[in-house]
């Protein structure tokens, strides 16, 4: 299922979890982990000056840098790496959303882990609009695996998955990426709609009926192809909130749900994104898919 | 004294100073490179000559350049003093009735109150550039000796003038002293900055040609100088 | 020691001594080096006579002195009128000392030309609009630049800058094949949103051919998808080539003639090769300098036009706006004020200061649009310009350099800034960064987008198909 696992890491605490993920993924699969380190955010025109993601601060990167990145990186995930057959750490300058794009096209990756904050610094953000995340998920290929928290950042165990659709094309992708995921953990599956009734007075009938529609509309939209550990539900609110509450109750290990390009004016996304939103809330990795081609 | 310098050396010295500026803008314009200007005079010649002359009016016009209204106090001391220095002994009756002398024919003269006032405001107009040089931090490290020197000469001829006009003294060596700076001034014009006399004209030409051809005029928007 | 192992007189013309030079952290070698590098009298004076033409000659003669152009230059300005910045000043006592000693000054003059040239001279032009007699100090200075790269006196970035596009034909490493990659990239990561979206390489014979800023390859692609999109919603027939893409030169900043005119040449091979009918650059300013309005001097063409119209982006812009090729949504209009940096590149050396305000009649919302005061091609430069943003060594003049536009910004009171230009854009952002004023900016790619009325052909199938 998965060749090449690229890993975004700033090697900061807040993505030991993603780390943590990948590597053990890596391992289950065979898979080879690319560590990716964005060093540093180009700026001040075309001088040789970038800010370091982490500190903000202004460096110069030349060889010597390079060499004590890769040091830190290496001693900062020393057991992981070992842990796994292949692993290969990629340092680069540039824009991280941009850069983690590139490596994951260059290398052909088959999914992008990262901390929901990977990159995320105040530094470069200026001027691109947009979080890393967002515009990470928005373009890439594969599926994006996002880790919040530490916890719960085991892959392999698992008990349930919960796929979140909204009928949209991007679901579809993001349904075969949960199916498959399930089957080969064996796992439990949950696919939810999330009726979205934020904002608007509905009575309780006409809520019923949709409720029925949906469900309907799942059974006939998503062939499950013989597999049996799956239930439907179709909860109605505000869509993150439900969302949050289901992977609460069936103690999820993992969701998966689609991402809308056309969610995508980058600032109101931000903040609007369901997607976000879950990943802030949830206590377990979440995987966004938009395309078809990785799955 | 009197008659040596009106004769030899005033021939002498008119042929050296409009000879001198001839030469001078000749010159000039065949020291244009195109290449080098990064300005396609030729193949352009309608444009360039629609930006030059735009270029050139602007600044002999007071107060039509922008630059002219940020400082109008310059602009008036400038214009008066300019106007001062080429009107008077264009128009001066005394100089005109020399022409007639010497060429029978005259320019229309103006009447000597005028005459004087115009002199005076050149004196006072020139005293007023030297002082800004001494008063403005940002004249005063550009200025030098050279400077001076060239207002000196400018107004010279004026001062002179005026004292003999007035009588102060004797009369016949002030005439000789007015007619000797008179010619050093017309000599100093092809030898000297203020070759602007010309240069003025074909310098902010060549910029209006530039402003014409390639910085915009091609484009169809006039350069709001 | 005469002659630097990186600091010489001879550019950068292999790979190897680029990664060399690159390797020099922070140019610290670079410059011990400089301290103990020879002027050449003898070829400093020949290059002199050999190009110093009737032109500059005046304007260094017939200069009255008379500090009328102090108060037009915003370095001037905000360095706290000392007279050392009075545009005359600058120039008579450097290259106008240079000439008068024919050549024969020694190297703590050079530095003191290097400083002069590079950290209190954006060659903006601005001087020259104010100066009686028509003297452009900004064009003495590129002058002034050239004479002192070729001997061997420039800022390490520049002198890596020009390195760059010798060695690359483009500021920054991106090769033929990374420029090509990058085109299929962004056409694949936008044809869902925007079916039958097509970056077309080396198509012969189109309407448009389509040149950027290294930059945006290197690092923000997105402007380059951006471009696409709107040629695409336009209905353009357009192309970019494979070489001869890249627009920019920092080999102008440098004094590079030599290499200007090679990499200009490139960009009109391509024009030669896939015969376009016109040619149209992205919102950069000094590219369109370089390429447009410089670039056939350096190619020699005595028409002085490129080989096909080359128009600057916001020319297409409002000219897809006017013919109703793009079409506003009213409704998305910008709806905050917003104000407007006039590149000097193309306002004030190419007259279009009207287009850019035709576009914003079409984007934003009548009533909100501020202009800076001056404005047009009064306005003053940015801050940043003639490669002053990229030099380590004068950060510190830099900075203070952006207080000028820092104070129009805030006199607009507006929190929005439009920038058409590459090098403005990065002014802004180091200016936002530095001081915090608290504004945004953008290139006008982005927000035309963002306000599209797209036709209902061009819009992906299924979207929106949840409830
Ligand atoms: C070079 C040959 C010149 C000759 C032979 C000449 C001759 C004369 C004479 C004969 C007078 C009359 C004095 C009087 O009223 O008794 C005069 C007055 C005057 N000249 Fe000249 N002049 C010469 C050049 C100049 C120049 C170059 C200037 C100015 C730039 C000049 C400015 C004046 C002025 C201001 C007066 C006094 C006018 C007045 O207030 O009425 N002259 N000149
Ligand atoms: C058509 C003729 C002339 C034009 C267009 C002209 C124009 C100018 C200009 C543009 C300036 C420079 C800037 C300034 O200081 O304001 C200037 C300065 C000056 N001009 Fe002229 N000029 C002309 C004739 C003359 C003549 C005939 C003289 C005297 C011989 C003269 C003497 C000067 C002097 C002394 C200055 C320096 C002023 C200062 O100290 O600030 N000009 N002129
Ligand atoms: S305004 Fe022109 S003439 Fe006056 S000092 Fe400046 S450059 Fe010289
Ligand atoms: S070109 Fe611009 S920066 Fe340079 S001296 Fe003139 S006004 Fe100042
Ligand atoms: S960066 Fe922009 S404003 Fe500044 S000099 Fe260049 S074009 Fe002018």
């Amino acid at each position: 299922m998965f060749k090449k696992i690229l890993l975004a890491t700033s090697g900061a605490p807040s993505t030991f979890g993603a780390a943590r993920v990948a590597f053990d993924m890596g391992k289950r699969y065979g898979a080879e982990v690319l560590v990716l380190n964005v060093m540093g955010v180009p700026t001040k025109a075309y001088s040789q000056v970038v800010n370091d993601v982490r500190t903000g601060e202004e460096v110069e990167v030349d060889e010597e840098y390079r060499a004590w990145v890769e040091e830190e990186l290496k001693n900062t995930f020393e057991k992981q790496i070992e842990s796994v057959e292949y692993s290969r750490i990629i340092l680069t300058t540039g824009l991280p959303h941009r850069e983690i794009l590139r490596a994951a096209r260059e290398n052909d990756a088959d999914l992008i882990v990262m901390g929901a904050s990977s990159g995320d610094s105040s530094v470069y953000r200026k001027g691109y609009p947009g979080s890393t995340l967002q515009r990470v998920a928005k373009a890439a290929r594969c599926p994006v695996m996002t880790v919040h928290r530490e916890t719960a950042s085991y892959w392999g165990g698992f008990g349930n998955i919960v796929f979140a659709t909204d009928f949209s094309k991007q679901a579809e992708s993001a349904f075969k990426f949960a199916l498959a995921t399930a089957r080969e953990l064996d796992t439990d599956l949950t696919i939810l709609h999330a009726l979205d009734i934020s904002g608007k007075v509905l009575d309780q009938n006409e809520i019923e009926d949709r409720i029925i529609a949906a469900r309907e509309r799942i059974r006939t939209a998503y062939d499950l192809d013989g597999f049996k550990n799956c239930d439907v539900e179709v909860w109605e609110g505000v869509p993150y909130v439900e969302i949050v509450k289901m992977a609460r109750e069936r103690s999820a290990d993992l969701i998966v749900m689609a991402h809308h390009s056309h969610e995508l004016d980058p600032e109101k996304a931000r903040i609007g994104s369901t997607m976000e939103q879950v990943i802030l809330r949830a206590g377990c990795p979440v995987v966004s898919v938009s395309k078809p081609d990785k799955v | 004294m009197y008659d040596f310098l009106t004769g030899p050396v005033l021939w002498a010295t008119f042929l050296i100073s409009f000879g001198g500026l001839i030469v001078r803008a000749v010159l000039y314009v065949r020291g244009l490179d195109w290449r080098l200007d990064r300005v396609a005079y030729r193949p352009n010649l309608k444009y360039g000559i629609r930006g030059g002359l735009r270029s050139i009016v602007a600044f002999l016009i007071p107060f039509k350049a922008r630059l002219w209204q940020t400082r109008p106090g310059f602009t008036l001391i400038f214009f008066a003093f300019h106007i001062g220095l080429l009107v008077t002994p264009i128009f001066l009756e005394a100089h005109n009735v020399m022409l007639k002398q010497a060429f029978g024919f005259s320019l229309p003269a103006m009447p000597t109150g005028l005459a004087d006032g115009l002199a005076w405001v050149c004196l006072v107009g020139g005293l007023f550039l030297a002082l800004r040089r001494i008063a403005f931090p940002e004249v005063r490290i550009i200025t030098n000796f050279y400077d001076y020197l060239l207002l000196v000469i400018s107004v010279l001829p004026f001062a002179t003038g005026l004292i003999a006009r007035y009588e102060l003294g004797a009369y016949d060596f002030w005439l000789c002293a007015h007619i000797l700076s008179g010619e050093i001034w017309l000599i100093c014009l092809p030898f000297t900055k203020l070759s602007h006399v010309i240069l003025f004209f074909l310098s902010r030409m060549q910029l209006g040609m530039d402003y014409g051809i390639k910085r915009g005029g091609m484009k169809g928007t006039d350069m709001a100088w | 020691m005469p002659e630097g192992i990186l600091c010489n007189k001879t550019p950068i013309k292999t790979e190897e001594q680029l990664k060399l030079t690159l390797a020099d952290k922070g140019g610290k070698q670079y410059y011990e080096e400089l301290n103990n590098l020879d002027v050449d009298s003898d070829k400093l004076w020949a290059s002199i006579q050999a190009t110093m033409k009737s032109r500059t000659k005046t304007w260094l003669e017939i200069c009255a002195h008379c500090g009328l152009c102090a108060e037009s230059c915003f370095l001037y300005q905000v360095n706290g009128r000392v007279p050392e910045q009075v545009p005359s000043y600058k120039i008579q006592s450097t290259l106008g000392v240079m000439v008068k000693k024919k050549g024969k000054v020694d190297n703590a003059f050079m530095q003191m030309c290097m400083e002069t040239a590079w950290a209190k001279c954006t060659c903006c032009n601005r001087c020259g609009m104010y100066c009686p007699h028509g003297i452009d100090m900004g064009v003495m200075f590129s002058y002034l630049r050239g004479l002192l790269y070729s001997q061997g006196f420039v800022p390490w970035e520049l002198k890596i800058g020009a390195g760059m596009h010798r060695v690359y034909r483009a500021q920054m490493d991106v090769t033929t094949e990374d420029w090509v990659e990058t085109c299929e990239w962004m056409a694949e990561e936008n044809e869902e949103e925007w079916p039958g979206l097509e970056i077309p390489i080396d198509k012969e014979d189109a309407d448009i051919m389509y040149t950027c800023n290294a930059r945006e390859p290197k690092h923000y692609p997105e402007d380059v998808a951006e471009a696409a999109i709107l040629f695409h919603v336009a209905g353009e027939n357009w192309t970019v080539p494979s070489e001869g893409w890249e627009q920019t030169s920092l080999s102008m900043f440098a004094g590079d003639w030599e290499c200007c005119k090679d990499n200009v040449l490139n960009v009109y091979s391509a024009i030669e090769r896939l015969r376009p009918k016109r040619a149209i650059g992205t919102e950069c300013g000094h590219a369109h300098r370089a390429t447009v309005i410089e670039g056939p001097y350096w190619a020699g063409r005595e028409d002085g036009q490129p080989p096909v119209p080359y128009i600057h982006y916001v020319e297409w812009l409002a000219e897809a706006l006017r013919t109703g090729k793009l079409k506003i949504d009213p409704a998305k209009r910008i709806k905050e004020p917003v104000t407007l940096q006039d590149s000097c590149n193309y306002v004030r050396n190419q007259g279009l200061k009207n287009v850019t305000r035709e576009i914003l009649s079409y984007i934003v919302e009548p009533g909100y649009f501020v202009e800076m005061s001056p404005s047009k091609e009064h306005n003053y430069c940015c801050g940043g310009g003639g490669g002053f943003n990229g030099i380590g060594m004068y950060r510190a003049q830099r900075n203070m350099a952006l207080r000028k536009k820092m104070e129009q910004i805030l006199a607009t009171g507006c929190k929005l800034v439009i920038a058409p230009c590459h090098n403005c854009w990065d002014a802004i952002r180091d200016l936002e960064e530095e001081y915090k004023i608290g504004i945004r900016w953008s290139f006008l790619k982005p927000l035309v987008i963002g306000m599209l009325d797209v036709p209902e052909h061009l819009r992906p199938k299924d979207e929106g198909e949840d409830e």
